[in-house]
């Protein structure tokens, strides 16, 4: 007989085979990397324990430290500039019944299924110096100043890579919106509009608050997103010109797989692990605080 | 309304957390659908869909000769089967393709397969057009002549290869014969932690000394414990050749009455007079890195001496990059952007896709590696020629980079040694040059009948003979230390984005060299 408060054993079972593999292939890996991390190893020869050195040479490292910078510089093109976009599109567009607006949403959403292997490539050709449809229109309008070798210029790369975030996530981030701003009861905006809300109060006091749970998800996906990225920086610029793009896993992935200072990696990829973390942690702590016009 | 995130929500963002995570400490492959290579040499795949020739690259992944052509699509993983059936007796399988001299191809060091068989598991990347049937044929003709012998041939892309390969050789039964990338990350630290067979012996016993010179062996040479590169004992042999230089278009010399030039100073005239009638002198493109390594590799050791060029490959005692002739070619390689030798806009355009430009008939020259040429001879070999980047001064000497393909190793763990030997002097034989040379692929030595299917080819193969008979074969600049590859392409795009200095560009590349040369130590 089970006493109150007694917990039964038997849904563990049940869970057992996932856990099992959760822990297989997600517990064993990060605590390895972890440990690898605090050894100097190349992946051949026995690891020989370093202590911190691998933190230590990364906060000395320049190019670890532009890195992050342009993690940071990325989660503004992969996460705050899409949430704004997708915010004003909803705005705008989700009350109005417009025709074709399923049309619109199912199309804005296509970039965020496309692999992004192929949006790099796409956007390769698309921002091409000679060739590109970008530059060959500015030049057709008489624009010729500002066409420029996009992904080559030293200014100009970076806001390129991240441009292309911002047009990958915004389908994801306003399809979102979409969704959330469908189950705000009409009766709120009729109470707004009758206490003589503007759209812009309307929007303001009860769109927004009512997004608030689809704009924290929007948050954390675009965030971590950003810090993540990798395929893009892979195909289209490799970290170039100089070092103007390159992004944490990048740099990790260098380090692991090309001069193969696994040790080195694994602390990066740790510290890149705990940004993640912390941002995660920090946006659904703001979210719970009710932060966001709470 | 609710105002918290419910636990359930909350959980699973943490998961999904945790999933990030782990994808990204995964992220060799994971991350990256493209099975290109390894960063710095990945061939990118144009939108087209058509495989571009592989970054001038590293000297490592050159020895593959890329192609424009969308058949040689760059697989990630192609497990080859031999044409021939491995196990078949050789009456069988002379009719599956006649090997040109089958005696030849019969191994005294096989010979214990035909009562206990023998399985030699092969790693490679020769994925493409010309190289990778030819290691197909050859493989089967080895089989035919030395029954009881099987090879199980795996090829990946340079990558793929790259990125899994040192973990393969510790796995016992991992491959018995693999590619292994030259320089010190790759090559360097298989030696160090014994993963493979010092091929020493082999020199004399099948004549590899003849086959190739000193300068070549030392490229696939360390020293026991891995540390001194360029001597020692030889890790590996190659099958390809490979030479960088300047490729031109034949038509556009006849009419702007054009010949080879001569000296530095006259390829420096030709290209104000061909700037002046509205042509772009110097097909080129640097986005990505690869391309500027290249050009600027090219004018330093037309500058260099080879013991000097070796003292810095190979980090001998005193190198340094920090010379007058680093920063005179950095001054040199920065008058041709300012002077408007190179195509506009050049550091958004990729080498790769330069090439191509360059095959459709942009620019008179194209600065580049022995690999475009197999792309070339399809957009028309006739069209263009090749020759070696001009002396400083006419008749004068100068190195031109180049080398052997990516070297053939034999694994530790390999069970058969001997015949895994025995397979490599076949493949690098001089029927094996005479094959790769009929498919258009440049050999790694000059074999009496290698003749190549073309005009182009047959101007690679000429610069390539040239440069080895003269003991000319300069140094891919990378391969000096760890990361060389990105430190040399981010330095140049800063120099020629006007972001540095010539001679801050060369302390700057010292510096990091110094760096790694004391982590040795």
């Amino acid at each position: 007989m089970r006493r109150p408060g007694e917990r039964a054993w038997w849904p563990y079972a049940f869970a057992a085979p996932t856990l099992l593999i959760y822990g297989l292939f997600v517990l064993v890996p990060v605590g390895l990397t972890a440990f690898f991390s605090f050894t100097d190893w190349d992946g051949v020869r026995p690891p020989t324990f370093t202590g911190v050195d691998n933190y230590v040479r990364a906060f000395g490292n320049d190019l670890f430290l532009l890195s992050v910078g342009n993690n940071i510089a990325y989660s503004f093109w992969f996460s705050l500039l899409p949430i704004g976009i997708g915010l004003t599109i909803t705005s705008v567009v989700a009350r109005s019944r417009l025709p074709g607006s399923a049309f619109f949403r199912m199309a804005s959403f296509v970039p965020y299924v496309l692999s992004l292997v192929v949006v790099g490539v796409v956007w390769t050709w698309l921002y091409s110096p000679s060739r590109g449809p970008i530059n060959q229109t500015l030049r057709a309008v008489g624009l010729d100043g500002l066409a420029r070798p996009w992904l080559g210029d030293f200014d100009f790369a970076l806001p390129a890579v991240g441009f292309v975030g911002t047009w990958v996530q915004y389908g994801f981030v306003t399809v979102l919106m979409f969704a959330g701003v469908q189950k705000i009861s009409e009766d709120l905006y009729e109470a707004a509009r009758l206490d003589g809300a503007s759209s812009w109060q309307q929007f303001r006091h009860v769109t927004l608050p009512g997004l608030r749970n689809e704009i924290t998800v929007a948050l954390v996906f675009t965030l971590i997103a950003s810090f993540r990225i990798f395929d893009l920086i892979f195909v289209l610029t490799k970290g170039t010109p100089g070092n103007k793009t390159y992004a944490l896993s990048f740099l990790v992935y260098k380090n692991a797989f090309e001069t193969h200072d696994l040790g080195y990696a694994a602390a990066m990829v740790v510290v890149l692990t705990l940004i993640i973390l912390a941002i995660s942690v920090f946006v659904v702590r703001f979210r719970e605080r009710g932060g966001v016009d709470g | 309304m609710n105002n918290h995130i419910q636990a359930p929500v909350r959980r699973t963002l943490v998961l999904l957390v945790a999933a990030g995570l782990l994808a990204t400490a995964c992220s060799g492959g994971a991350g990256t659908a493209s099975p290109t290579r390894a960063p710095s040499v990945a061939p990118t795949v144009a939108a087209t869909g058509t495989p571009t020739a592989p970054s001038s690259g590293t000297p490592t992944a050159s020895s593959v000769a890329p192609t424009a052509s969308p058949s040689s699509a760059p697989s990630a993983t192609a497990t080859d089967a031999p044409s021939a059936s491995p196990t078949e007796a050789p009456s069988t399988s002379a009719s599956v393709s006649p090997p040109a001299s089958p005696a030849s191809a019969t191994y005294e060091a096989c010979a214990s397969a035909a009562t206990a068989p023998i399985t030699l598991t092969e790693w490679d990347q020769e994925v493409r057009e010309g190289i990778g049937p030819s290691i197909d044929q050859l493989e089967a003709e080895f089989m035919a002549a030395n029954p009881g012998v099987t090879i199980t041939r795996t090829s990946k892309s340079f990558d793929d290869l790259k990125a899994t390969l040192l973990q393969a050789l510790q796995d016992p039964s991992g491959p018995d014969i693999a590619q292994v990338n030259q320089g010190r990350p790759d090559m360097g630290t298989a030696v160090q932690g014994g993963l493979l067979v010092p091929l020493t012996p082999y020199l004399t016993k099948y004549g590899w000394d003849q086959r190739w010179g000193q300068g070549v062996h030392a490229r696939n040479s360390f020293s026991e414990d891995g540390k001194t590169f360029g001597q020692g004992n030889v890790y590996g042999v190659s099958v390809t050749g490979e030479v960088v230089g300047l490729y031109y278009n034949k038509e556009k010399y006849t009419a702007l009455s054009l010949s080879e030039p001569k000296s530095w100073d006259e390829f420096m005239t030709q290209l104000q007079s061909i700037k002046d009638a509205g042509e772009t002198p110097i097909e080129f493109g640097d986005q990505g890195g690869g391309g500027s390594i290249q050009v600027y590799g090219s004018i330093l050791e037309t500058m260099l001496d080879r013991k000097s060029l070796d003292d810095f490959i190979f980090g001998n005692e005193g190198a340094s990059f920090d010379t007058p002739e680093a920063t005179t070619a950095a001054e040199t390689l920065l008058s041709l952007v300012d002077k408007g030798y190179l195509t506009d806009g050049y550091a958004g355009i990729k080498i790769d896709d330069a090439a191509v430009a360059f095959g459709g008939g942009d620019g008179v020259y194209f600065w580049g590696g022995s690999w475009y040429g197999a792309g070339l001879t399809e957009s028309g070999g006739e069209k263009f020629g090749f020759m070696r980047t001009p002396p400083q001064a006419a008749g004068g000497s100068a190195l031109s980079i180049g080398g052997v393909g990516l070297p053939w190793s034999i694994s530790k763990n390999s069970k058969n040694p001997e015949c895994a030997a025995a397979l490599l002097d076949y493949l690098t034989g001089d029927h094996a040059m005479e094959l790769v040379a009929a498919k258009g692929v440049l050999p790694s030595h000059a074999a009496a009948n290698a003749v190549g299917p073309g005009d182009l080819f047959n101007a690679l193969s000429a610069a390539f003979g040239d440069a080895n008979g003269k003991d000319e074969v300069g140094h891919y600049l990378d391969w000096a230390f760890a990361g060389g590859y990105d430190t040399f392409n981010a330095e140049l795009a800063k120099l020629l984005a006007k972001q540095s200095e010539p001679a801050a560009f060369a302390k700057a590349i010292d510096t990091a060299y110094q760096e790694f040369l004391g982590s040795l130590k």
